[in-house]
């Protein structure tokens, strides 16, 4: 009985672990963005490499901000909504993270390099 | 406890099962095929495990295509009918000279497959360019006009008015694409994509399901830069821009781009430096992306409020001010603004 038990704990404490290592994983492994995409109310505006340091003041039909990237990462530096929250998320540079601005519509999205290849030109 | 174990490693079990689904095992499997036909260098691309017996197929398509077509070879049914005046038409060239002649019809004469000679006369296809006179102009403009050929829809026989030559050119290529995407589609392909040299038509999605993002060429970069990107599914992106082809006039300096407008035959100077049509048929975007670019912003707009379930398209005019259609405005990024062309004024 008792050794059943033992057991039952020992696979249970197992599974936590590969759990844990894979949480790990998953984090230690988040890819560095290369682009940033810029949306408003759902419709994409403006796509930026993050190698390039720029600032870019972005005009929706609610207010402004202003994006700034910077070694690599991207943030909202001004802007003129009521909660100011786009601002207080600071510095984003991974792929999946992103900066919104509720009150202006408006979606920050870091993406990778792949993701944001071209397929072929048309000319 | 010992139940709450079973649980998880049927939790666990079911995770692994999902990643499992039916898909094919070669869907991210990539293969190409470069053809040299129709003046152009092509691009094949198919994924997927029927991904070669798909391009081996289009491959063949595209030679017959071109065989059929080509102004350069003798014995193309196109070269025959410029030979002898007239030929009764079947197959292809039979639906491309229809297409021809309705997007003649729709674009009041903007299209027109009979504009063969003018190219000719200022040496565009030989390279020996030449700015001719009004009075050379007007003697050839006298042939020009796709309705002073007549076509029996019941034989399909056309018949050249006397100096008429006919080059499917104009339309030719987006025709091609489409039968290429055809040709996949039949092989079991689901996502491909063609560039019939910066004629550009896809299939499908990309493996990951995501659009296809197409480039659209800076029409006022020195060295192929991308003013925008459009994403696309099982549609065809088609350019025409002044800076593919132009000569200067070496006394003059003035710039003569290959873009002539059938009615006047001098080069469309009417504001447009890139036109790009997305539409799901190849050969319509073909027609229309010089249709456009000739009928200037004003004129493009309203002929495409009148056929917008046709296509869509993106226009960039000489200041270097980028317009989209209304249809494509969640589908075009640029670090540009963006103009909105509104569907209803």
């Amino acid at each position: 009985m008792q050794k059943t038990r033992r057991r039952e704990l020992l696979l249970l404490g197992a599974l936590l672990l590969t759990g844990l290592i894979l949480l790990a994983v998953v984090l230690l492994n988040r890819q560095r963005g290369a682009q940033v995409r810029v949306m408003i109310d759902g419709a994409s505006q403006a796509v930026f490499s993050l190698d390039e340091d720029r600032t870019y003041p972005i005009t929706t039909p609610e207010g402004t901000n202003l994006l700034e990237i910077r070694g690599g990462r991207v943030s909202i530096t001004q802007a003129d909504c009521p909660d100011g929250l786009c601002v207080k998320q600071g510095a984003v540079r991974y792929v999946g993270d992103s900066i919104i601005c509720l009150p202006h519509k408006l979606v920050i999205e870091v993406t990778g390099e792949d993701d944001m290849a071209l397929d072929a030109v048309s000319k | 406890m010992r139940r709450f174990l079973c649980l998880m490693m049927a939790l666990l079990l079911l995770c692994g099962c999902a990643e499992q689904t039916k898909r094919d095992p070669e869907a991210e499997e990539r293969s190409e095929r470069y053809v040299s036909a129709m003046d152009t260098v092509m691009t094949l691309t198919a994924f997927g495990s029927h991904r070669e017996e798909a391009l081996n197929a289009a491959y063949e398509e595209i030679l017959r295509l071109d065989a059929l077509l080509s102004t350069g070879q003798e014995d193309s049914q196109i070269s025959r009918l410029n030979r002898e005046e007239t030929l009764t038409l079947e197959g292809d060239t039979r639906a491309l000279v229809e297409q021809a002649l309705e997007l003649y019809r729709e674009t009041e004469g903007a299209f027109d497959i009979t504009v063969y000679p003018l190219m000719q006369l200022w040496g565009f296809p030989t390279k020996e360019f030449h700015h001719p006179s009004q009075q050379e102009l007007d003697a050839v403009l006298r042939s020009v006009g796709s309705d002073q050929m007549t076509f029996d829809d019941a034989s399909g026989k056309l018949t050249l008015a006397p100096g008429q030559s006919v080059d499917l050119g104009g339309i030719g290529k987006g025709y091609a694409s489409a039968r290429v995407m055809e040709i996949f589609r039949e092989a079991g392909v689901t996502s491909g994509m063609v560039s019939l040299g910066g004629n550009v038509q896809c299939l499908g999605t990309r493996p990951d399901g995501n659009p296809w993002r197409i480039g659209i060429q800076d029409p006022a970069g020195q060295d192929g830069e991308i003013t925008a990107v459009v994403e696309v599914t099982d549609q065809a992106v088609i350019t025409s821009g002044g800076y593919e082809r132009f000569f200067t006039d070496p006394d003059t300096g003035e710039v003569f781009i290959h873009i002539l407008d059938p009615r006047t035959g001098y080069p469309a100077e009417n504001g447009l430096t890139s036109v790009s049509i997305v539409s799901s048929d190849g050969a319509l975007a073909d027609g229309l992306s010089t249709s456009l670019y000739i009928m200037g912003l004003d004129g493009a707009s309203d002929f495409w409020r009148a056929h917008s379930d046709q296509f869509q398209a993106i226009l960039i005019d000489d200041t270097g001010t980028l317009y989209v259609t209304e249809g494509l405005a969640e589908q075009v990024t640029s670090e540009k603004n963006i103009q909105i062309i509104p569907l209803s004024e």
